[in-house]
């Protein structure tokens, strides 16, 4: 149930509930014995009095079904309309059918949905300018409000009804109260006995006797009510104006179990999302780590390669849908999209790859270009590369415009999974799972393919590797374009968590060296290790600290500390030789 | 290292030329109107970039370390200075408060007790030195004890400077937030807008630059410079020679965060304005260039490279703002890939090359064959 | 437990590398003025055990104690160790590159160390003349101002060598210093080590057998294996013992 997708289970519900509707229609106009609901509604607009209107509406309480909410609905909108022949007698009746020339529309008769026919056996036309609505009062409404809170209570989707019963108990009105106990006794799921117990409490926080509120209290602590908390606050408040002692400490109890409980959510969402947090790290920063790890190049551009692979997922997602228009340096280009209707959720399915081809592609070419004459001085590396990031910035702008563009998310990351109070959103159950993807796929190509072992073995000893008769300049090639593709990977992955824009590589790239500078250079494991260390440090210091930027300081500080103690990273690669 | 040292072949004369003609020909002509205001004063900014320059040099060029959190230096001083200015506004702001405005706009009513003390000017020049030298101390002790060098010395800089940047953006700092400081009226009771102090605050540059340059020199060319020289190529060397190399890596890191800071503050009341964007990775990375291009491990190179810079950044922005940044990174992989001993090396690579080409010449001709191609420096 | 003092004495050494035990309970103990020489095949741990001693490396356990007891070694950095006299001359030579065969003296010379001094001390005459009496000790009087980067390698471990007489160090560690040396060349660095025998203590690690019987006539041979002492005693008789013959000698004689 919970791995579904929360539009995915809706959809079958929704379209269950209106065949439920018909069906019940049906049913109503065979049973003879009960009168229908529609019937009912349309006699209490017919009625002369507004207060035998509300006593024929509060009648429906007995039956609260989704009909008559629905029709009740239709009333306070003003969608039924008082037809009123020669004799003066009023009909209820709803617009159908296509306006004519002069606005008019046919009409059914709201009691029995049959079309309206006047005497003269035409069927009656209504311009809706011209005839009044149905009209209601406040007290009217109130009445309808109460029919439609116990047709909640009753509704057979069990997340609205759930809902329905946490609402009803909003205002810890007494009166509520036996409509609730009467649920109780039918009420199967346990979700929503659990809330209707915890409702069913808080309208009884306000009982008069003591005991009962002191047993409320106590209920509500053992559910560790989220909501029962303010109200709990103040009722300990009142009962020690009182000197109510049974009350009050009944009360502190439940707080204190229920504060308890907060700080075990607030714990467990930090971490998960400091998981997801070092998820994005590991996953910008793990193109790095081959870089700058393996090879020792220092990529100040990595994070250009990132934006390139969300620009990419940009591009791929327009060509699915109504094309590219682009115009750099002046001269205009479109590209007429391919206007998938479902593009909007099979497009990243294509761009992942091709962001991926993208940047190693472009990263074939700077190594090729200007990387390959700079593998030996690391620091020279570090300028050139920013020098290339410049450039290729600027180039972002100038091609795709200085603002942020507009990347689309698959509506399936946008819902949540709720565990026990603790809220995990799809977007960042996606983010860890496309890290876990990423760093799966990359160990494998590092340990369980030809070319990882080239890698491996031209990082560990250059020129034995070109000995043995490897072709060292190509691994280096390969490896770097590697390295760039993972960049392009991550930013086809940030394209759906945050903004595309042209600075987007400058936001992660201090943190991805960060992350690979404490992991320790060379070692794919340390990187993961240090992502989610880091990411772990910072939400946990945001939590307590209630502050980011201040948050993020003492993070890097703590690298710098951490760094006292393990000079070269998590990770240690010896090495004998004097520098 | 990859390169040998590059030792200054401007020699004593063409250097003292050139110090007279920037402390006393430039304001000179300004003064007789045959040098703009405007002029003078973008010569100044230039200088003070060139003094950050030659401190960014004296750590990489000379020392082997690459410091990405100059900037922050720099701005440090200039900061410091500037909350000096800020006071000295006085009733002149837009609130007519004492406050400097921006604080008057975050609702504060009294001046918080760090800033009291700036109201001297001798105090506001001590902590010029002395905040930016304290944090490149505890920041140096920390990196240098726990032997971080190379990239992970410059990586950390960065996230140094990305930290601290975070931190001034904030408006809860009191330091200005976003905008900084800016709008000063005077300084020593001087005008600021006036032709005249702002002729005095260049002489004052040009002065530092050529004090900043002879003292550098002589620090390059004492013992001391010998051991800079052998840390940059071979610390681990320098440990067994006795020396404690993390002492004299972190002397010579205060020093360079001094003359940064110093640059700063005397950029600040030139330019009329600090802000955080002053601190980012990318002002230190930008620095860096002029002394790549300039030619580092020389002391006149980082200066030649940052004004040569800045003055083709003034124009270009003007000319081809949309192409700026291109010129800029592009210029900067070309200097590093083919010109790895900056303008000051050029004239002898140039003439390694044509000896190289004529040695080819010579050696094809009688025989030839082709000798083997000669590899990169 | 040492009876009589000892200049350097270690005791129950160990150090591994990611599980390669290169030092395995190694006690070693050198007398004022001693030219001891050390060989051993390749891995022995002959290279750890200096970078032991001179503060490069810390062992996982065993005691290393400087002067009769006086220091602990082990709880001081390079520089430290290295100013308690111990100058060292690696493997591979090791001098800057980058600056003057003159500077390289003058860097390495005795004396305070501090940056004060390195920027208010002025070389003295004496000092001048110790350099030049260096020069001309490692030949290289003509090569003064020549960057020790285009020295022939013979020169480098000579310019080496000079480095470590101008520190005046009580003991000298000297890593193979005729590697990648002429016989002729070979053969006047083992009278240089000879001629400094008695002023300063003297670790000699060779593999050189012809240069090793040169040094070490009448002296102590320390034989490593395994990052162990196999045997100690005079050049014949640890030629002759027959463990050190098959560990050693019969294996890979350099002798030529």
């Amino acid at each position: 149930m919970c791995s579904i997708h929360p539009i995915r289970i809706l959809r079958p519900l929704f379209l269950g509930l209106l065949l439920c509707f018909q069906s019940g229609i049906a049913a109503d106009e065979n049973q003879s014995s009960v009168e229908p609901v529609r019937q009912v509604v349309a006699r209490a607009i017919a009625a002369s009095s507004s207060s035998e209107q509300r006593a024929i509406v509060l009648s429906l309480k007995s039956n609260p079904t989704p009909e008559a909410v629905l029709w009740l609905n239709k009333w306070k909108e003003g969608a039924v309309f008082l037809h009123e022949d020669e004799q003066g007698t009023v009909t209820p009746v709803l617009l159908t059918g296509e306006a004519g020339s002069d606005d008019s529309q046919e009409v059914v008769k709201l009691a029995d949905g049959t079309p309206f026919v006047g005497a003269d056996g035409k069927p009656v036309r209504i311009n809706p300018k011209e005839v009044e609505a149905a009209e209601t009062d406040s007290g009217l409404r109130k009445a309808m409000k109460e029919v439609s809170d116990i047709a909640a209570l009753a509704n057979p989707d069990k997340a609205k009804r759930v809902r329905a019963i946490q609402d009803y108990a909003i205002g810890q009105n007494v009166e509520k109260l036996p409509a609730l106990l009467t649920l109780k006794q039918t009420e199967k799921d346990p979700d929503a006995l659990r809330a209707l117990e915890e409702s069913i409490a808080i309208i009884r926080l306000k009982s008069a006797t003591p005991a009962e509120r002191a047993a409320a209290c106590k209920t509500l602590g053992s559910l560790h009510s989220l909501a029962a908390k303010d109200m709990i606050r103040s009722l300990l408040t009142d009962s020690e104006k009182a000197g109510d002692a049974v009350t009050a400490s009944a009360a502190r109890q439940a707080l204190k179990s229920i504060e308890a409980h907060i700080s075990t959510i607030n714990a467990f969402g930090t971490a998960f999302r400091g998981l997801s947090l070092g998820s994005v790290l590991l996953v910008v920063a793990i193109g790095l780590a081959i870089t700058f790890g393996l090879m020792g190049i220092i990529n100040m551009a990595h994070g250009e390669f990132i934006a390139v692979g969300a620009y990419t997922a940009y591009l791929t997602q327009n060509l699915f849908a109504s094309g590219i228009n682009l115009s750099p340096f002046g001269v205009s280009i479109s590209i007429p999209g391919f206007n998938f209707a479902s593009g909007g959720d099979l497009y990243f399915a294509f761009a992942l790859p091709l962001s991926f081809l993208t940047a190693a592609l472009v990263g074939l070419v700077l190594e090729r270009s200007v990387i390959r004459f700079l593998y030996r001085r690391p620091l020279e590396s570090l300028l050139a590369t920013w020098g290339i990031s410049l450039v290729m910035q600027q180039l972002f702008r100038l091609i795709f415009g200085p603002n942020n563009v507009q990347v689309s998310s698959p509506s399936w990351l946008s819902g949540n999974w709720t565990v026990n109070d603790i809220v995990f959103g799809w977007n960042r159950v996606f983010v860890i799972g496309f890290a876990v993807l990423i760093i799966v796929a990359t160990w494998l190509v590092l340990n369980r393919t030809p070319l990882g072992l080239l890698i491996r073995s031209v990082m560990q000893n250059r020129n034995m590797a070109a000995c043995m008769g490897i072709r060292t300049e190509r691994v280096n090639m390969l490896t770097f374009a590697f390295g760039c593709g993972l960049a392009g990977l991550a930013g086809a992955f940030l394209s759906q968590i945050g903004n595309v824009g042209p600075a987007l590589g400058q936001n992660y790239i201090v943190d991805s060296f960060m992350t690979v500078v404490v992991g320790g250079v060379g070692n794919i494991l340390g990187t993961v290790i240090s992502a989610l260390g880091i990411g772990l440090a910072d939400q946990t210091l945001q939590q307590y600290l209630g502050n980011p930027v201040i948050g993020k300081i003492l993070v890097l500080g703590a690298i710098i500390l951490f760094l006292q103690w393990r000079p070269a990273g998590l990770f240690v690669t010896r090495s004998r030789s004097l520098d | 290292m990859s390169s040998s040292p590059v030792t200054s072949r401007i020699h004593g004369p063409l250097l003292i030329a050139a110090a007279v003609f920037l402390v006393v020909v430039m304001p000179a002509m300004n003064a007789l109107g045959w040098v703009d205001h405007f002029t003078l004063n973008l010569w100044g900014k230039y200088l003070c970039y060139g003094i950050m320059a030659v401190a960014i040099d004296l750590l990489w060029g000379y020392t082997g370390l690459l410091c990405l959190g100059q900037a922050l230096f720099f701005s440090l001083g200039g900061y410091m200075m500037g909350m000096h200015l800020m006071l000295m506004i006085g009733k002149l702001g837009a609130y007519k408060s004492d406050l400097p405005d921006f604080m008057v706009f975050l609702g504060h009513t009294s001046l918080p007790a760090f800033w009291k003390p700036f109201y001297s000017f001798p105090f506001a020049l001590a902590m010029v030195f002395i905040v930016p030298g304290l944090l490149a101390l505890v920041f140096g002790y920390l990196a240098f004890r726990s032997r971080i060098k190379g990239v992970y010395f410059s990586i950390l800089t960065q996230a140094l400077t990305y930290g601290a940047a975070l931190l001034f953006f904030r408006n809860d700092l009191l330091m200005g937030g976003n905008n900084g400081f800016t709008d000063f009226r005077t300084m020593l009771g001087a005008n600021l807008r006036d032709p005249n102090t702002q002729r005095i605050l260049y002489i004052c540059t040009a002065l530092l630059l050529v004090g900043t340059v002879a003292g550098c020199r002589w620090l390059t060319r004492s013992r001391f410079g010998l051991i800079q020289r052998a840390i940059r190529d071979s610390e681990n060397r320098v440990l067994f020679s006795g020396y404690a190399t993390a002492n004299f890596k972190l002397f010579i890191f205060v020093i360079s965060a001094m003359i940064a800071a110093a640059a700063g503050a005397l950029y600040v009341p030139q330019v009329g304005i600090i802000n955080p964007s002053e601190m980012t990775p990318d002002k230190s990375l930008e620095a860096v260039v002029w002394v790549a291009l300039g030619g580092r491990g020389t002391l006149a190179g980082p200066v030649i490279g940052a004004i040569s810079i800045n003055a083709l950044k003034s124009w270009a922005t003007r000319a081809y703002p949309d192409l700026w940044l291109i010129i800029l990174g592009g210029s900067f992989v070309l200097v590093v890939m083919f010109m790895p001993k900056g303008i000051i090396g050029l004239p002898a690579q140039i003439s390694g090359i044509i000896t190289r080409l004529r040695r080819r010449r010579q050696a094809t001709s009688p025989e030839t064959t082709p000798p083997a191609a000669s590899t990169e420096p | 437990m040492s009876q009589k003092p000892f200049l350097l004495a270690a005791e129950g050494l160990n150090k591994a590398f990611d599980g390669y035990k290169a030092i395995n309970d190694l006690s070693f103990y050198l007398d004022e003025g001693e030219l001891r020489t050390v060989i051993g095949p390749n891995g022995a741990g002959k290279t750890t055990f200096l970078d032991l001693i001179t503060g490069r490396t810390q062992p996982d356990q065993g005691t290393l104690v400087w002067d009769d007891g006086k220091h602990d070694l082990l709880k001081l950095n390079e520089y430290e160790i290295y100013r308690l006299g111990i100058g060292r001359k690696f493997q591979t030579p090791t001098v800057y590159t980058d600056h003057t065969v003159m500077e390289n003296l003058i860097l390495s010379l005795a004396g305070p160390r501090s940056i004060w001094h390195s920027l208010f001390g002025k070389l003295t005459s004496d000092q001048s003349d110790r350099i030049a009496e260096i020069l001309g000790t490692i030949k290289l009087t003509p090569h003064a101002h020549r960057k020790a980067g285009t020295l022939a390698h013979g020169q480098k471990q000579w310019l080496e060598i000079g480095m470590l007489l101008a520190q005046e160090a009580r003991l000298l560690l000297v890593d193979e210093p005729a590697a990648g040396m002429t016989d002729e060349e070979t053969h006047r660095t083992g009278e240089l080590l000879l001629s400094l025998a008695g002023k300063h203590t003297i670790v000699v690690i060779e593999h050189d057998m012809t240069f090793v019987r040169q040094i070490s006539q009448g002296r102590k041979v320390t034989v490593l294996h395994q990052g162990h002492v196999l045997c100690e005693g005079p050049v014949d008789k640890v030629q002759n013992d027959e463990r050190v013959i098959e560990v050693y000698l019969g294996r890979k004689s350099k002798a030529a």
